[in-house]
């Protein structure tokens, strides 16, 4: 397809302006960006259209070359086609240059690999110092239209890639003294100086400050770019104004020291740069003095007065980004360039602008937040937080007080230095009539009436909110503003109800220290309302914000003179909505009576639904569980049934949900005591606080009698564990599982129930001790029992092997409480009682070293087998 | 420094939209750059059109106004800077400079060099003022000569090619559009040594300079024991240069006469090399006092080839130039005004134009009005419930007139009487609207002799005079009126 016409490349060109996301993605996308460039060689085309289609690259090349290689080819494209210009002179040129410079940089294809921008650099840097480039590049005269173009690339490169251009300092500082262009070459000096200091270090010889600030042009063995220093650089781009307070960025940049020779060197170089500012447009002198300023803030020994002559000829400006530029010398400098006289006067002019009546009021605002923003020299506050200067006083502020002529934005401003400056004045001025205090009640004053007139725009009332806002916020430790604030607020609401929305948003916002007391007026005022009016479903919406549970009768009352007159849907919900309030922050006298009416009385079957529900709610729930399950639910979507809504709301919160064990149940070592048997458990919580902790305890069969719940208040981890002590009532003398249930609530209010692992109830769990015997009696008593167990129970012998530690020892470990005669080391005799009522009796007699006979007897053959287990356990262990 | 885009945008109440995206252009490297210093913060530029529903949203310039919207009117989005954060796009578009003026927005979002949050302070951003300083450049190429519309077309269609030669790669070069428009069109065989970046070009021709001084007085009179009167001269030199030569030398001197009130707050055009200290610190704010530095004022500079605002200055004049009282009240249906208005003697007797407007606010059209003038004519529109007394061009010889009537109102109309939430009740106002030409409140004159000038030929020195009234208000006398803060104190 040859190339497109004019109308249909102006045709193209509009539609992609219209939207570039959804002409890319269309059909003709793709081709956009290839025809583009090949349209730009056409002869057909006129030079205008190939200005506009080099205009479009210009601005969206992020869009059309996203990619590296991309780029890359594009800008080869732009560059052949560059060189294949016929040599009159053509606008071309210079687009071209800035159309591949700017596709380079946004595909991110600018680097040394990259063959079209080691083609464009020399192209740049020669252009740039006025050499004659050949007639490829036109006529000397266009060539030298060229250099400001070719230091504006190279500027741009800079940014991208700092460092880039270090090795031409030289060249650039020669250029100053020559004829051409001015501006360019400063800016472009300037920000690479400002790059040099702005890294400390840089390897390699002959590199240092001073030989790249006095070679010329041709230097002997250092190219005028370096792609080393930016890599080194990397990512980090360098911020060309550096914002201030950068406590957290300055960290990277410690203080460069140069030699005497380099100092003196930057010196002429900075002092030249300056010298010529006046010949810079009033933009470009700003952003030349923000560059050098906080180039040199960095260097010890370079005391910054070389920039109070441009000081002096500067402070009387009207040129917004000079006196801005001025500021940020201040910020970078402080006392070492503005004594204290200096930074009185400059708050002065900065006063005195920030009111001027010549000055457009976008430019005055700005200059108020400097004000509130002023970089002292010794500044009190901490960085970053606006506040009045030390030196503003309520005479220099004067001319800056707000008034209700002011459009929003100047009166906001204002607002905000008058309540800053109240904020510090002293406690025994505030009545006294004219002083800031009493001037900024009597603007809040104007303020509220107007947002009072009925039929006003909605913008006054959005004012006169943001202006309570403002002061709340602010003044919040006055106790007299705040008073007179909700009172004057209070009458607003009196005067027009249908604000009521901006005093709920204002609740949500303010600080607690207002937002109690507002919300106490408010709910006294809200109540003392006739229930029948125009504007009840303003009174509603409020009250359901402001009502609070240990509201009086009067809030009930009102609402059930409101609830006659509730008679549609909107309204009726709105009623519920306080009810669900009032039921969120503890109910109140009557409220349950009041649900029953509206259970019965209010017209809409969704409505009569959702109060019997409250109903039920309120009678069953204690009020912290009724808090949580009818606080704010993530889901509630807007359905026609406002029941469903908030049942899927708390229908979570209601439900008890199964959840992994929080806690650790185990069993403790029993110290068997006597009867009855107790199980000695400890139960200690893993992670979270475990609140109500019932835990239920079931034995498969019969084997136990019934276990009852043990409960347990409170269980926070990290405490030592809690002893619980299990009463056991076996049936049967046989070791047992126990399974055990947790039920428990979680601090979030959820009741949850766990399975906990089973617990072991071991053989010698179950031993109990015969009571005490008087001394003396304890052989008699053993044989008594000995004798009695048969002929009904049975006998049994059997070898007890014996570790390493002999039987005094596993007597001492394992039996001590029931040994009732014992003739170390040879002989025991034992005697334990099994609950219900089966006993054990062992003798352990004539024992050897590595064993002992064990005769045993019991009145309960069932145990004789559990009885062998334990004692061949024993010596196991 | 730089700025990410600009746009400009037409606010047309009424139509779908709101509004037209008039101009807009993009800086791609600019915009790389934000993404490597805002990191995890950055939010691109979006596309125009969900740029201007969320700008017109947040300046409230969409219709639907009337109910309350939290995002936008919410007592904690405070704006005070004209600097504002957009939601598009689901993100939040920050720092988004912009201002309304006469239906269009002018708007950029200028380059922040580090992380968005927090949010650094705007003081601390460069790209901030080099923003408001490209978008006031624009503005004053679009209005400045402008007499009609078609006149803007134009304009806007050179926009693009002004802000390729003006801020090419997204730093701002040059914030007067109209030397961009010059310098393209402009070829110098040779580029002469230590020609400034702000002038293109020499002059060639006879060498003049005219120096005119425009005082505007705003003042706010209300004639109540309790509450001051105030008012305030605004003024400002302009001055044109033809002169040869790259940097000629002018300086011009502003004098008064012995009674004449000192001239303060005097903020100067950067093209002035040096100012006098006792210029740089007399200021309105201090007390007056008879030691307060009264000229003659100094302004060394080196012109450029265009007409520039030499300097502002403001002065508290002793006497405004006409004193009036205003007295409305209400009988039953009727309303009774009487407006009287004195010359001042020491002001020249001798307007251009002189008039008073007496608008009636909240009410519907005048059905019925009788009245009485001692001089000059009345002229009633009564659809737009407004009086014009036109005086003319003198005032009598008595320096006095009075102006009585009664009138009475129809039913309020929908849109034709706009609401205005000053004027409630019985607030009013009356509004002169005066000029008189070669005169100065101060006194201040440019003295044509002690004009210097170091350049090649004697130039002819042209000075003029004029003044202007600009907020110049008379407050109902019987009713509560807006006060500032200047008129309450003792």
């Amino acid at each position: 397809m040859g190339p497109l016409s004019r109308e249909a490349w102006a045709q193209r060109l509009g539609a992609f302006r219209a939207s570039p996301s959804a002409f890319l993605a269309g059909a003709e996308g793709e081709d956009l960006g290839r025809d583009l460039l090949s349209d730009l060689r056409s002869e057909k085309l006129s030079e205008q259209t190939k200005v506009s289609l080099l205009t479009l690259s210009l601005e969206y090349s992020d869009k059309l070359w996203s990619d590296a290689p991309a780029a890359e080819a594009a800008a080869t494209s732009l560059l052949d086609t560059l060189a294949l210009l016929p040599s009159k002179p053509s606008a071309l040129r210079r687009l071209l240059l800035l159309a591949a410079t700017t596709v380079l940089v946004s595909g991110g294809a600018l680097g040394p690999t990259s063959g079209a921008s080691c083609r464009l650099l020399p192209l740049l840097l020669g252009l740039a110092s006025g050499r004659d480039m050949g007639r490829s590049f036109g006529t000397t005269s266009e060539q030298r239209h060229l250099q400001a173009t070719a230091c504006e690339c190279l500027g741009e490169l800079e940014r991208c890639k700092p460092g880039l251009l270090a090795g031409s300092l030289g060249m650039l500082r020669s250029l100053l003294g020559q004829m051409g262009p001015i501006q360019p070459v400063s800016l472009l000096l300037a920000l690479v100086l400002h790059n040099t200091l702005a890294v400390p270090s840089r390897p390699g010889p002959g590199t240092g400050l001073q030989g790249l600030l006095v070679a010329g042009v041709s230097s002997t063995g250092s190219c005028p770019w370096d792609w080393s220093l930016a890599e080194e650089w990397g990512a980090h781009l360098l911020p060309q104004a550096r914002s201030w307070p950068t406590s957290e960025e300055e960290h990277g940049s410690p203080l460069l020291e140069p030699s005497p020779e380099e100092a003196r060197e930057l010196k002429a170089a900075v002092a030249q740069l300056l010298d010529t500012s006046y010949l810079l447009t009033p933009v470009a002198q700003a952003q030349l003095l923000w560059l050098l300023g906080w180039a040199l803030r960095g260097l010890r020994g370079q005391p910054p007065v070389v920039f109070k002559p441009q000081l002096v000829r500067l402070l009387g400006t009207a040129q917004l980004t000079l006196l801005h530029s001025v500021l940020a010398l201040k910020a970078a400098f402080g006392e070492a360039l503005f004594t204290a006289q200096d930074e009185a006067l400059l708050l002065r002019r900065l006063t005195l602008v920030a009111q001027h009546p010549a000055l457009p009021s976008p430019t005055c605002l700005f200059y108020l937040h400097c004000i509130l923003s002023f970089p002292e020299n010794c500044p009190l506050g901490s960085e970053g937080e606006e506040a009045a200067p030390l030196l503003l006083g309520p005479q220099l502020s004067r001319g800056l007080m707000p008034s209700v002529l002011h459009d929003p934005m100047v009166l906001l401003a204002r607002l905000h230095l008058l309540c800053l400056l109240c904020a510090d004045a002293e406690e025994e001025e505030e009545e006294q009539v004219h002083s800031p205090q009493w001037y900024l009640q009597e603007l809040l004053a104007g303020l509220q009436q107007r947002a009072a007139l009925d039929g006003g725009p909605q913008a006054l009332a959005t004012l006169c909110f943001q202006a309570s806002y403002l002061v709340a916020s602010c003044l919040a430790g006055q106790p007299a503003v705040c008073t007179s604030l909700i009172h004057g607020l209070a009458q607003l609401y009196r005067a027009r109800p249908s604000l009521a929305p901006h005093f709920v948003d204002l609740l949500d916002q303010v600080n607690p220290e207002l937002r109690e007391p507002l919300r106490a007026v408010l709910q006294q005022e809200v109540i003392a309302r006739p229930g029948k009016s125009e504007s009840l479903c303003w009174h509603l919406r409020l009250l359901a914000k402001v009502a609070e549970g240990d509201a009086q009768r009067a809030t009930i009352s009102f609402l059930q003179a409101a609830a006659v007159h509730c008679t549609d849907w909107g309204l009726q919900q709105a009623l519920l909505r306080v009810c669900c309030s009032l039921l969120r922050t503890g109910g109140g006298d009557g409220l349950a009576g009041l649900l029953q009416v509206l259970a019965r009385q209010l017209e809409d079957a969704d409505g009569r639904d959702h109060a019997r529900l409250y109903y039920i709610l309120f009678s069953h729930l204690s009020s912290s569980k009724l808090g949580m399950a009818l606080g704010p639910s993530l889901a509630a979507p807007a359905l026609a049934s406002s029941l469903v809504a908030e049942n899927q709301g708390f229908a979570s919160a209601l439900m008890v949900q199964e959840t992994p064990a929080p806690i650790q149940l185990s069993v403790e070592p029993q110290k068997a005591k006597g009867p009855p048997l107790v199980l000695r458990l400890q139960v200690e919580a893993l992670e979270v606080p475990v609140y109500s902790l019932e835990l239920r305890f079931r034995v498969a069969g019969q084997l136990y009698g019934p276990l009852e719940a043990v409960h347990i208040p409170c269980l926070r981890p990290g405490q030592p564990a809690h002893p619980l002590f299990l009463p056991l009532q076996p049936r049967r003398p046989a070791p047992a599982r126990l399974h055990v249930q947790a039920l428990y609530t979680t601090p979030a209010g959820l009741t949850c129930h766990a399975h906990l692992p089973p617990l072991s109830v071991k053989f010698a769990d179950l031993f109990l001790p015969f009571p005490q015997l008087p001394k003396g009696s304890e052989l008699c008593f053993f044989d008594d029992r000995w004798n009695s167990c048969l002929p009904k129970g049975v006998e049994s012998r059997m070898w007890c092997p014996l570790g390493p530690q002999g039987l005094e020892a596993l007597v001492s470990q394992h039996l001590e409480p029931f040994v009732v005669v014992a003739q170390p080391p040879t002989t025991y005799l034992i005697a334990v009682q099994l609950p219900p009522d089966s006993m054990l009796l062992l003798r352990l007699e004539k024992a050897q070293a590595d064993g002992v006979p064990v005769a045993l007897r019991t009145d309960n053959w069932a145990v004789l087998p559990l009885a062998g287990d334990f004692l061949r356990s024993l010596a196991a262990h | 420094m730089a700025q990410r885009a600009v746009w400009l945008l037409r606010h047309e109440p009424g139509t779908a939209l709101g509004g037209t995206v008039k101009f807009s252009r993009r800086y791609p490297t600019v915009e790389k750059r934000a993404k490597i210093f805002n990191g995890k913060s950055y939010v691109p530029v979006p596309e125009d059109g969900p740029f201007l529903k969320a700008l017109l949203f947040q300046l409230r310039l969409l219709d639907d106004d009337k109910d309350f919207v939290e995002r936008r009117d919410s007592c904690s989005h405070i704006n005070k800077s004209p600097v504002y954060e957009l939601l598009v796009g689901g993100e939040e578009l920050w720092p988004v400079v912009a201002f309304l003026r006469d239906d269009m927005i002018y708007a950029s979002v200028p380059l922040v060099e580090r992380a968005l949050s927090p949010r650094p302070s705007l003081i601390s951003i460069s790209g901030v003022s080099q923003g408001l300083e490209l978008l006031f450049g624009i503005q004053d190429f679009l209005y400045s000569n402008q007499k009609n519309d078609t006149d803007l077309n134009t304009k806007l269609s050179q926009l693009p090619d002004l802000l390729l030669q003006a801020c090419p790669l997204g730093t701002l070069l040059d914030a007067n559009l109209q030397n961009s428009l010059t310098s393209i069109n402009f070829s110098p065989v040779t580029q002469p040594q230590k020609q400034p970046a702000w002038k293109v070009g020499t002059y060639k021709g006879k060498p003049q300079i005219s120096i005119s001084i425009t005082e505007k007085v705003k003042c706010m009179q209300y004639g109540k024991q309790d509450i001051a009167d105030t008012w305030q001269v605004v003024g400002t030199v302009t001055c044109k240069c033809d002169l040869e030569g790259i940097m000629p030398n002018v300086t011009v001197s502003l004098n008064l006469p012995t009674n004449g009130s000192p001239l303060q707050d005097i903020i100067v055009h950067p093209c002035v090399t040096s100012l006098d200290s006792a210029i740089l610190t007399s200021s309105s704010i201090d007390t007056m006092d008879d030691s307060a530095f009264s000229g003659p004022y100094k302004f060394p500079f080196t012109p450029p080839l265009e007409s520039f605002n030499l300097c502002h200055y403001t002065s508290q004049v002793p006497v405004p130039p006409i004193l009036g009282s205003y007295h409305m009240k209400e009988e039953e249906a009727q309303l009774k005004i009487t407006v009287n208005l004195k010359l001042h003697e020491s002001v020249k007797n001798n307007f251009e134009i002189c008039e008073a407007h007496i608008p009636f606010y909240n009410r519907g059209p005048i059905t019925h009005v009788e009245y009485k003038v001692s001089f000059g004519q009345l002229e009633v529109f009564r659809e737009k419930s407004l009086l014009v007394w036109i005086i003319g061009q003198k005032f009598p010889k008595s320096m006095e007139m009075s102006l009585s009537g009664t009138l009475m109102f129809g039913v309020k109309g929908h849109n034709k009487q706009p609401f205005d939430h000053i004027c409630i009740g019985n607030t009013a106002y009356v509004k002169l609207h005066f000029r008189i030409s070669d005169y100065t409140l101060t006194g201040c004159y440019a003295d044509q002799h002690s004009v210097q000038v170091f350049a090649s030929g004697k130039a002819k020195i042209s000075a003029y005079r004029r003044l202007i009234s600009s907020d110049y208000f008379i407050w109902n006398s019987k009713a509560p009126a807006p006060v500032t803060y200047a008129s309450l104190l003792p």
